[in-house]
C-alpha cells in the first residue's frame, strides 16, 4: 500500500517533469530568464499577483457571512439545494460567465439602471465580480464545513460564560476558521492566478493581462519555448510556494462532508435572523441570476429546427470522461494519501508536508504547459488521432487529483488519529483495515467523487489539445456552436450542461445521505 | 457503466485514421458538422472515388504549430486553413511543396500567384453595427478612432482578428499607429482573446461596433433572417484574410493532393464554403444565396504575408504599449 502510494506520486509527477522535458527537448534549450527584466512582463506579473490576491480576499469576505448564515439557520429552505448549486459554479462554462454577467451588468444590463452614470462592468470590476461569482460559492462550502466542526461543548460553554457575540466571534468562530481561510485563500488565489479567458474579456483592454495570456501567445502564436518555460517556471514558482506556505500555516477540512447530527447551535436573535435570510436570498440571487439571464436568448433557438440528437453523444462522451478520470483520480488521490499517513504517524513533519505538496502539485503547474509539453513530447511517440482521447482522460484525471486529496485527507487523518493504534493493537489486516475505513471515508469520498467528476466533465483546455471531433465532448460542442456565430444554441448547450451537473451532484448527495 | 466503457473502448478501436487515401491537416470548425468539411468530403469522394480524411486541430496556427513538432513524420498530405498571415512561417517550416496548378481562376482583386499555398476563401475584417442602433456608420477607420463610439475587437496576442487590426491601424496610420491605439483605447469596451466573445458581447449590445469579417451580415441573413447587423466600408480599405491549402513535402499522393486543391477552388467546393464557412468565394460566378452580392465590396490594403511575418511582434510591441495606457 506504501510503495503503491509512492507509486502514484511519483507517476503523478512523472508526468509533469516529462511535459517540462518535452517542452525543454523540443525547445533546444531552457528557459529564458532575460525576460524577467522586461517591463511588460514585470507588469504583468504584479496585474496577475494583484488581481489574483483581490479576487481570492473579496471571495473569502463575502463568501463569510453567507457560510454564517448557513450554519446558524440550518432551517433556511432549500438549503440543501443551494449548497448543490456551490458546487456548479466550478464547471460554469465561461460562455455562461461572461454572457450572464454581460446581460446582467453591461451596457444594456438588466441591473445596470440600478448601478448609476458612472458604473462600468469592464476593467477590475468586470474581473473581480467574474472570480467572485467562481469562488466564492467554493468558498462558502469550505468555511460552513469548517464551522460544523465547532464542538457543542464549546457552545454550551460559552453560553454558560455568558460571552458575548463579538467574544464568540473572536473565541469560538475565528480559531475554528483560521487554518481553513489560509488554504483556502490559496486555492482561489492560484485559481484566479491561472484565469485568462475570462479576465481579458472582462479586464477592458490590455492593461488587464495575466501571465496565462503570456504563456498562451508564447505556445501558441509565437511557438517560442524558452520564453513558454521562462513564463511556466515563474508561474510555478510564485504559485507553488505560496501554497506550500499556507499549507503549513494552516490545515484545511476542504469541503468536506456536511455532518447531519443535530448539534447544538446558539439561536441568533429576531434581527440577526433577518440579516441572515437577506444575506441567504442575496447569496441565492447571485448565483441564479447570471444563469437566469442566458434564458431569452436561449429561447431564440428553434427548438423544433434544433439537433437534439447532436447532443446526445457529446454528452454521453463526457460522462464517459469524466467518469473514468474522476474514478481513476480518487484511487490516485487514496493511494498518494498513504504515504501522507504514515508521515503523520510517525510526526515526520517535514516528510508529511513535501509528499502533500507533490500530491497536490498539479494545481500549481501551468495547466497548459503541461498539455502542451506533453502533446510535443507524444506527438512524435504515439499516434494521437487515435489515442487521444486517453490523455484526455488521463491528463484530466491528473488535474483533478489535488482537488480529490485535499478532500480525503483530513478526513483520513482524523481516522488515523482515532483508530490508527486500535488498528495496530488488534492486528487487523489490510482488508479489515479497510473494511473498517470506508465507512468513515465514504460521505466525503462520494462528495469528493461528485466534485471532481463535474470538474473533469466540464474540461475544455485538454480536449482542445489531445481531442478530436469524432469524441466530441459537451464543452467543446458548445465552443464550436459559438465559434461560428450559433450563441443562442451554444446558451442552450450550456443550460444542458449545467443541467446534467446539477443532475449528478444531486444524485450524489442522495446517495450520500441515505446511507 | 461498464457497457458505456465497453461501448467507449469499441469505438475507440475501431476508429482509425491511417487509411485514407488523402490526409488533411485543418481546424476543428471547418469539419464540426455544420461546417464545410462533410460536404467536401462527400463531393470529392464521388469524384475522385477515393477516402479522404481529415484530421482537426483547434485553430489555424495549430496547424502549423502540428507541422513544426510532427517535421517530415507528419501524416498530413494536405493541410487547409493556414491564413495569409502565416504563410511565411509555414514555408519556413520546408515542409511544403509546389502545388504546380494554373491559378488563373482566381479573382483578380486576390492578386495571388504564390507557387506553394492556394487560397480556398477569404474575408476583409470589417467593423459590424446594428442598423436598427446607427444610422450613419462612421465611414472611415480614421473616423471610427476619432468618434467616441464603442468598440470591442479580439486580442491580437490570442487571435486572428486581433492581428488583422493591428496590421489595418498599421498600414492606414503608418508611424502614427501608437498614437491611434491610444485614441481607440479611450472608447474600447473590451478586448477579447477570442472572436465568439467579442461577437457575442456586440449582439447582447455590448458596443456599437465589433471587428468581425464583411461577410458576417450573409451569416444572420441566411440562418436567421434578420438583416440588421452590417459591415461599415472603410474609405481607406479593409485588410483581407486569405484562407489557404497547401501540400506537404511528405506527402504519399501528391497527384491526389493537388486534385484535392483544384476541387477547392472549383464551383463546386467554392459554392458550399460561404455558406457554412461564411467566408466570400475566390472565384468569381459562383451562385450563392443574394445576400452575398449585397456585402460591401472594399478596396484591399494591407502587408504582403513577408512584412507580417517580418514585423509582427515589433506591431504586437506596439500595440501593447500604446493601447495598455
Amino acid at each position: 500500500m506504501q510503495r503503491a502510494g509512492i507509486a502514484a506520486l511519483l507517476f503523478s509527477v512523472l508526468v509533469t517533469v516529462l511535459a517540462f522535458q518535452g517542452l525543454i527537448g523540443f525547445g533546444h534549450g531552457g528557459a529564458d530568464w532575460s525576460l524577467l527584466s522586461d517591463r511588460y512582463y514585470q507588469s504583468v506579473l504584479l496585474f496577475s499577483l494583484k488581481q489574483a490576491s483581490l479576487s481570492a480576499l473579496l471571495s473569502l469576505l463575502l463568501a463569510w457571512p453567507l457560510a454564517r448564515a448557513l450554519y446558524y439557520r440550518p432551517q433556511l429552505p432549500a438549503r440543501r439545494g443551494f449548497l448543490s448549486l456551490c458546487v456548479l459554479a466550478f464547471v460554469m462554462p465561461t460562455l455562461v460567465l461572461i454572457t450572464g454577467l454581460v446581460a446582467l451588468l453591461g451596457r444594456n444590463g438588466l441591473l445596470s439602471p440600478l448601478l448609476g452614470e458612472q458604473w462600468n462592468l469592464y476593467g477590475l470590476n468586470g474581473i473581480l465580480i467574474a472570480h467572485v461569482y467562481l469562488n466564492l460559492p467554493f468558498a462558502v462550502r469550505v468555511m460552513l464545513q469548517q464551522l460544523q466542526h465547532i464542538p457543542d461543548s464549546s457552545w454550551q460553554l460559552a453560553a454558560q460564560l455568558k460571552l458575548s457575540r463579538w467574544q464568540r466571534l473572536r473565541l469560538i468562530e475565528w480559531p475554528t476558521l483560521k487554518p481553513a481561510v489560509l488554504v483556502l485563500f490559496g486555492f482561489v488565489f492560484v485559481l484566479c492566478f491561472n484565469s485568462f479567458a475570462v479576465v481579458l474579456a472582462l479586464g477592458g483592454g490590455p492593461r488587464a493581462t495575466t501571465l496565462e495570456v503570456a504563456i498562451y501567445q508564447a505556445l501558441k502564436y509565437d511557438f517560442n519555448i524558452p520564453e513558454a518555460l521562462t513564463l511556466a517556471w515563474s508561474q510555478l514558482l510564485i504559485a507553488g510556494s505560496l501554497f506550500l506556505l499556507l499549507s503549513r500555516w494552516g490545515r484545511s477540512h476542504w469541503l468536506s462532508v456536511d455532518t447531519l447530527q443535530r448539534q447544538w447551535i446558539p439561536q441568533p436573535n429576531q434581527p440577526m435572523k433577518l440579516i441572515h435570510a437577506m444575506v441567504y436570498a442575496a447569496g441565492w440571487l447571485l448565483l441564479l441570476l447570471p444563469i437566469v439571464a442566458l434564458l431569452p436568448g436561449v429561447l431564440e433557438v428553434d427548438m423544433a429546427r434544433f439537433g437534439w440528437s447532436a447532443l446526445l453523444r457529446p454528452t454521453l462522451v463526457s460522462l464517459v470522461v469524466g467518469l473514468l478520470a474522476a474514478g481513476g483520480a480518487m484511487l490516485l488521490a487514496y493511494l498518494m494519501l498513504t504515504p501522507v499517513r504514515q508521515a503523520h504517524l510517525k510526526r515526520q513533519r517535514k516528510r508529511a508536508l513535501l509528499l502533500e505538496w507533490l500530491s497536490t502539485h498539479a494545481l500549481v503547474a501551468p495547466a497548459m504547459v503541461v498539455s502542451v509539453g506533453l502533446y510535443i513530447l507524444l506527438l512524435r511517440q504515439i499516434d494521437l488521432d487515435r489515442w487521444g482521447m486517453l490523455f484526455v482522460v488521463l491528463l484530466n484525471m491528473l488535474m483533478v487529483v489535488p482537488f480529490a486529496v485535499q478532500q480525503l485527507r483530513p478526513r483520513l487523518l482524523q481516522y488515523d488519529a482515532q483508530y490508527h493504534r486500535l488498528c495496530r493493537a488488534l492486528k487487523l489486516s489490510g482488508r479489515q483495515r479497510l473494511r473498517l475505513e470506508w465507512p468513515f471515508l465514504r460521505p466525503a469520498f462520494i462528495a469528493s467523487f461528485a466534485l471532481i467528476l463535474v470538474l473533469a466533465i466540464g474540461d475544455l483546455a485538454i480536449f482542445a489539445i489531445f481531442g478530436n471531433e469524432q469524441w466530441t465532448t459537451l464543452p467543446w460542442l458548445i465552443y464550436s456552436y459559438a465559434g461560428s456565430y450559433r450563441i443562442a444554441e451554444a446558451s442552450l448547450a450550456s443550460l444542458l450542461l449545467l443541467l446534467l451537473c446539477a443532475l449528478i451532484v444531486w444524485a450524489f448527495e442522495r446517495i450520500r445521505l441515505d446511507a | 457503466m461498464r457497457s458505456l466503457l465497453s461501448l467507449f473502448t469499441a469505438l475507440l478501436l475501431t476508429t482509425s485514421v491511417s487509411a485514407a487515401d488523402l490526409t488533411v491537416y485543418t481546424y476543428d470548425s471547418f469539419i464540426s458538422e455544420w461546417g464545410p468539411g462533410p460536404k467536401l468530403e462527400a463531393a470529392f469522394e464521388r469524384q475522385c472515388d477515393c477516402d479522404i480524411t481529415f484530421i482537426g486541430v483547434e485553430d489555424g496556427v495549430s496547424i502549423l504549430n502540428r507541422l513544426r513538432i510532427e517535421g517530415d513524420s507528419n501524416k498530413a498530405d494536405l493541410i487547409l486553413g493556414i491564413d495569409d498571415g502565416l504563410m511565411e512561417e509555414t514555408r519556413t517550416t520546408g515542409l511544403i511543396q509546389p502545388h504546380g496548378l494554373k491559378l488563373d481562376r482566381l479573382k483578380p482583386e486576390l492578386a495571388w500567384s504564390d507557387d506553394s499555398f492556394v487560397p480556398f476563401d477569404y474575408g476583409y475584417f470589417a467593423f459590424i453595427y446594428d442598423s436598427r442602433q446607427i444610422s450613419k456608420p462612421v465611414d472611415s477607420l480614421q473616423a471610427l478612432i476619432d468618434s467616441d463610439a464603442t468598440v470591442i475587437y479580439q486580442d491580437p496576442r490570442t487571435s486572428t482578428p486581433g492581428q488583422g487590426l493591428m496590421m489595418w491601424v498599421k498600414a492606414v496610420y503608418g508611424d502614427q499607429a501608437a498614437d491611434a491605439w491610444q485614441r481607440l483605447a479611450g472608447h474600447t469596451v473590451t478586448v477579447t482573446k477570442g472572436w465568439w466573445e467579442a461577437y457575442s458581447m456586440f449582439l447582447q449590445g455590448s458596443a456599437d461596433y465589433v471587428l468581425s469579417y464583411s461577410s458576417s451580415p450573409a451569416y444572420h441573413v441566411v440562418a436567421e433572417g434578420k438583416s440588421h447587423y452590417k459591415a461599415a466600408p472603410f474609405s481607406e480599405g479593409h485588410v483581407a484574410q486569405i484562407e489557404l491549402a497547401a501540400i506537404t513535402r511528405t506527402s504519399g499522393n501528391p497527384e491526389l493532393a493537388r486534385r484535392f486543391l483544384e476541387f477547392l477552388t472549383s464551383a463546386e467546393a467554392q459554392r458550399l464554403i460561404p455558406v457554412s464557412n461564411w467566408m466570400l468565394p475566390v472565384i468569381d460566378g459562383v451562385e450563392l444565396p443574394p445576400v452575398f452580392g449585397e456585402l460591401i465590396q472594399p478596396k484591399r490594403i494591407g502587408f504582403s504575408p513577408a512584412e507580417v511575418a517580418d514585423r509582427r511582434s515589433q506591431w504586437l510591441r506596439e500595440w501593447r504599449n500604446a493601447a495598455a495606457q
